[in-house]
């Protein structure tokens, strides 16, 4: 590492995850429903707004999925599509750059909009990298994100916390720490977005066992890529008994296991003057007595009800 | 029009909104080189396929001395 040194020791293994994500691309047209299913979800949040974007921003594109599934939503003219592991191949149309989500190489108040799709679970600094992407937003441009937030595969946290306790005795962190939806919402605020919502949903995905899921994970990228995981492989008899715990506890009529993937939607807007706040302490101009008092008493005040 | 592959270049719109990661600071463009320069990092960020790789681990220091051209594809 030139030029950085870090005081504290980061959560993720930014060079595992490039090597996941690297694996993974060449075979993520077999694994990528859930992000292109996330992709079109927060394409059609652009439609509930009358603005158009013309120049927009795609943090984690891996390969371009929603550039692929948006369609003309949301009026976006430029899309530039960012991720820290290359492209396999060159796409014509759109421009990419190769960059790390946590060191934004553009310009402040370069972009109309500031999208990514299940990519910023994987920032060691979440807080930083929203007041960055926030910088490079113009004003009155929209942050609209999706990563995955604290439930997602709550079930194979689980059955694999219990197998390697009982096989191996002992833990080690196998399934990423994810973001709460009450920390997103305070987290969009603290990095200065006007208007700032966060939101959740969930998606269950069946499998027919827990090693296919765990398949699928590598297949999307998503596979560990905790700093303080076990590096040595995990011994067979544990992947085994994880899938037979899930299968007891997780598992539908049909023998098919659920895994959990909750989805928390983030938007906010860059500050601008036109956007309605509320006003500075102390600026009324009438006294609250005189103002309850015109509005025809208490028991009127409200309103509700009586038509 | 059809893209010659091996010169692809970097769109000029996407130049214009560069900065250095690290600094935040303007980059000057080396077309021969290929390359991003960053004065106030001292480094020298690689363009590969038309594609800006701007990610401090893949950059130059400035003051060590040029690599070989095109020999540093992993």
């Amino acid at each position: 590492m030139s030029g950085l040194s870090q005081a504290f020791t980061p959560l993720f293994d930014k060079a595992a995850l490039g090597a996941h994500r690297a694996r993974a691309a060449a075979g993520l047209g077999r694994h990528d429903f859930l992000f292109r299913e996330a992709a079109d979800r927060l394409a059609d949040r652009l439609l509930d707004c009358k603005r158009r974007f013309p120049l927009a921003l795609d943090l984690s594109s891996r390969g371009g999925i929603l550039a692929q599934v948006l369609d003309g939503r949301g009026g976006i003219e430029l899309l530039v599509e960012s991720d820290a592991a290359p492209p396999l191949a060159t796409r014509p149309g759109g421009l990419r750059v190769i960059a790390d989500d946590e060191l934004l190489p553009f310009a402040p108040h370069s972009f109309d909009l500031a999208l990514s799709v299940l990519g910023l679970h994987w920032v060691n600094d979440l807080p930083g990298t929203l007041l960055q992407m926030r910088r490079v937003l113009k004003p009155d441009g929209l942050l609209l994100v999706s990563l995955l937030g604290g439930e997602t595969l709550t079930e194979l946290r689980q059955v694999l916390l219990a197998a390697e306790a009982e096989i191996e005795g002992g833990a080690s962190p196998r399934v990423s720490p994810f973001a709460r939806l009450v920390d997103a919402a305070a987290l969009l605020q603290r990095a200065g977005f006007a208007l700032p919502v966060a939101d959740t949903e969930r998606i269950i995905v069946t499998y027919p066992d827990a090693l296919a899921l765990m398949r699928d994970l590598r297949g999307m990228g998503e596979s560990n890529a905790q700093a303080d995981r076990r590096k040595n492989f995990t011994r067979r008899a544990t992947l085994l008994r994880a899938a037979s715990l899930y299968q007891e506890r997780f598992a539908e009529a049909t023998g098919r296991i659920r895994a959990t993937f909750e989805i928390l939607t983030l938007t906010g807007w860059s500050p601008h003057e036109s956007q309605p706040k509320p006003l500075k302490r102390g600026s009324a101009q009438v006294s609250l007595a005189a103002a309850l008092t015109s509005a025809g008493g208490p028991g009127d005040a409200g309103g509700a009800g009586t038509p | 029009m059809s893209e010659p592959s091996s010169t692809l270049t970097v769109d000029p719109k996407l130049l214009e909104m560069l900065v250095c990661p690290l600094t935040k600071g303007p980059l000057v463009y080396d077309r021969a080189r290929q390359e991003l320069i960053s004065e106030k990092a001292r480094l020298a960020y690689p363009i590969r396929d038309g594609i800006p790789i701007m990610l401090v681990d893949e950059a130059r220091a400035l003051d060590d001395p040029p690599a070989e051209p095109a020999g540093s594809r992993a």
